[in-house]
């Protein structure tokens, strides 16, 4: 296993550097999840680099947590993180969405093991989460089974089956992290389906529920420590995340896929580098 | 009693299973004899526990019974992590809840990662006086398009147990299809066995080879006496291995009898009678060829007796359609 780190300073310039590689990635390719990739960042560098139990040199160690993108296709980031971590080579980022390439846009299994399950037909992500736990639990494994959504995945009637379950099998091993960023293809999240309040939803269901500001990794990190010693139900995170957060210009923008011009990754890029 | 069997053919646990189902004449029965001399199998149930007959797991290993109540979707990503943490969910409903409903569910968390989830539904076809909602007349067109899926139908409760054991020695997905059996198993009937990809041929005959699964196998017999008093032989094969289907057979019987009929409890578009007629096609044979099934209509609630008489599902049925493709 792995050490984690404990300094919050550490995990915020991982945060940074996963923002970096992010940006080039999507500029390799020119168009793709960019947005999305900055404003998760934060959540993915504390899940990767504080919270997760994992081991670099052997992803299927039955010990390991297990990390579920529900929403499969932020994988600008998913696949950065992975890079920044140690757990794929930097050429892999090369291969992103090429032919050919294991390194889809959706993330699959074709990955390997760091790919628990192949999502990406929304509202399954969470059902097998609840699988794991059940299962983790029941061989008296005291792994944890971690799963991120999409705030427009909440738009499917599947996710709150799985919401009820969770909570009726009383699955503490079982932390949910919403990125609440208001972005769906059709545009705001709200103009399509209102959602809110989500917190309060998911405590009536009868789950330990927090809200937190997505891109503070100091936030994240105390919601995920409460998630930890919650006993006798599980925690849902409701992360509130600004689209393109770290690169001022990109900030706020709301687009499901975005184009980045060259001279636009390279102000980006100069942007992360001035945050330090 | 220890056998040993090469590599590769899954040959150790298929022994385990088949002694520990030996005999079981009810699907339940035969679970709860596999579930206990294999501590990885987990039931899962979707509030149908009795009608399902996993009342015999509820009540004697409580702590690998998970029932998830009505939401079929979620049961099937929930069997899918649970495969996926090392554990061999049996997950249980209605056979078109089971496949129709959760199609996309079962395509991405059981098939296409190629999982030992084991989905099992009960009243296929139109055995059912509930009405449409209840008819699972495109189960087995759905579980046969899906890549890694087998697709099961015995015969009876004399090749459930066989069938379990089957469906747990195959290390992957499976869609076991069943019917409610009347009453108590009957105790004298004999065991029949089952082996994956395999038909069992029932009958000998010399004109025509009807190939058929489920309890459609005992009313191909009845049709076969009837047939037998008219001068035609008959050949009745119980392809209870959908897919991966008998292709061998299929196409020694297109070669060996001048006229092939499929006959089933499901639509003739995808099911039974589409995968013989798939192998005839490529095999080279042009016997004559007809298909018993429902006839692409929904059908209605109503006693099985009825429902088989208007959708032409009968004994009579296949022996007109047989005698049909004779005349």
């Amino acid at each position: 296993m792995d050490t984690n780190s404990d300094d919050l300073a550490e995990v915020e310039r991982r945060a940074r550097s996963i923002r970096r590689r992010v940006v080039t990635v999507v500029e390799r390719i020119k168009v793709g999840y960019l947005l999305q990739g900055l404003g998760a960042a934060d959540i993915f560098a504390t899940l990767f680099f504080r919270e997760l139990r994992l081991d670099a040199a052997n992803a299927s160690w039955p010990g390991r947590d297990r990390f579920i993108l529900s929403t499969a296709h932020n994988t600008a980031l998913l696949y950065s993180t992975f890079a920044e971590r140690g757990l794929i080579p930097e050429s892999a980022l090369e291969s992103y969405t090429q032919d050919g390439s294991a390194f889809e846009v959706n993330a699959s299994e074709r990955v390997g093991p760091l790919v628990e399950a192949t999502c990406g037909s929304l509202g399954q992500g969470l059902s097998v989460g609840v699988g794991m736990a059940l299962s983790l639990r029941r061989q008296g494994l005291d792994s944890r089974v971690y799963v991120v959504l999409g705030d427009g995945e909440l738009q499917e009637g599947q996710l709150w089956e799985a919401v009820l379950s969770a909570a009726s099998f009383q699955l503490d091993n079982l932390c949910l992290i919403v990125d609440r960023n208001y972005l769906q293809v059709e545009g705001h999240t709200d103009k399509v389906v209102r959602m809110d309040p989500i917190a309060p939803k998911f405590a009536a269901f009868g789950w330990r529920t927090l809200e937190v500001d997505g891109n503070s990794v100091g936030e994240i990190a105390r919601a995920l420590d409460v998630a930890r010693e919650t006993k006798g139900a599980p925690t849902a995170i409701v992360a509130r995340t600004t689209p393109g957060a770290g690169v001022p210009f990109l900030e706020g923008q709301m687009a499901h896929v975005a184009y980045l011009k060259p001279e636009e990754a390279r102000r980006a890029l100069a942007d992360l580098e001035a945050a330090q | 009693m220890t056998l040993t069997i090469p590599d590769g053919m899954g040959g150790f646990r298929d022994i385990r299973y088949a002694e520990a189902t030996a005999g079981a004449r009810s699907y339940g029965k035969a679970l709860l004899a596999a579930a206990e001399v294999d501590p990885r199998i987990v039931c899962l149930g979707a509030d149908l526990s009795q009608p399902t007959q996993t009342t015999y797991f509820r009540d004697t290993l409580p702590e690998r019974f998970f029932m998830v109540g009505i939401q079929e979707a979620n049961m099937v990503g929930v069997a899918g992590g649970m495969a996926r943490a090392g554990d061999i969910p049996f997950a249980h409903s209605f056979c078109v809840f089971i496949t129709r409903r959760v199609y996309d569910q079962v395509a991405m968390q059981v098939a296409y990662p190629k999982l030992p989830v084991k989905l099992v539904g009960f009243i296929p076809g139109l055995t059912t006086e509930l009405g449409v909602s209840h008819q699972a007349i495109d189960d087995i067109a759905l579980m046969r398009a899906l890549p890694n899926m087998a697709v099961i139908e015995p015969s009876g409760p004399e090749q459930v147990g066989a069938a379990v054991a089957a469906a747990l020695a195959f290390d992957g997905p499976v869609y076991l299809r069943l019917s409610l059996s009347k009453g108590a198993p009957d105790e004298t009937t004999p065991l029949q066995q089952f082996e994956l990809g395999r038909g069992t041929i029932m009958r000998e005959g010399a004109d025509v080879a009807v190939v058929t699964s489920g309890a459609m196998v005992g009313h191909a017999l009845e049709a076969a006496e009837m047939l037998e008093r008219e001068n035609l032989s008959a050949t009745v094969v119980n392809m209870a291995s959908i897919k991966p289907l008998d292709s061998a057979l299929v196409a020694r019987l297109a070669r060996s009898h001048k006229m092939v009929v499929t006959y089933e409890n499901h639509s003739t578009i995808g099911g039974l009678g589409s995968a013989v007629a798939e192998v005839i096609a490529l095999s080279g044979s042009t016997p004559r060829f007809a298909m018993v099934g429902v006839n692409d209509v929904f059908a209605e609630g109503g006693s099985t007796p009825y429902l088989f008489g208007k959708y032409g599902l009968t004994a009579g049925d296949l022996y007109r359609a047989v005698k049909g493709l004779a005349n």
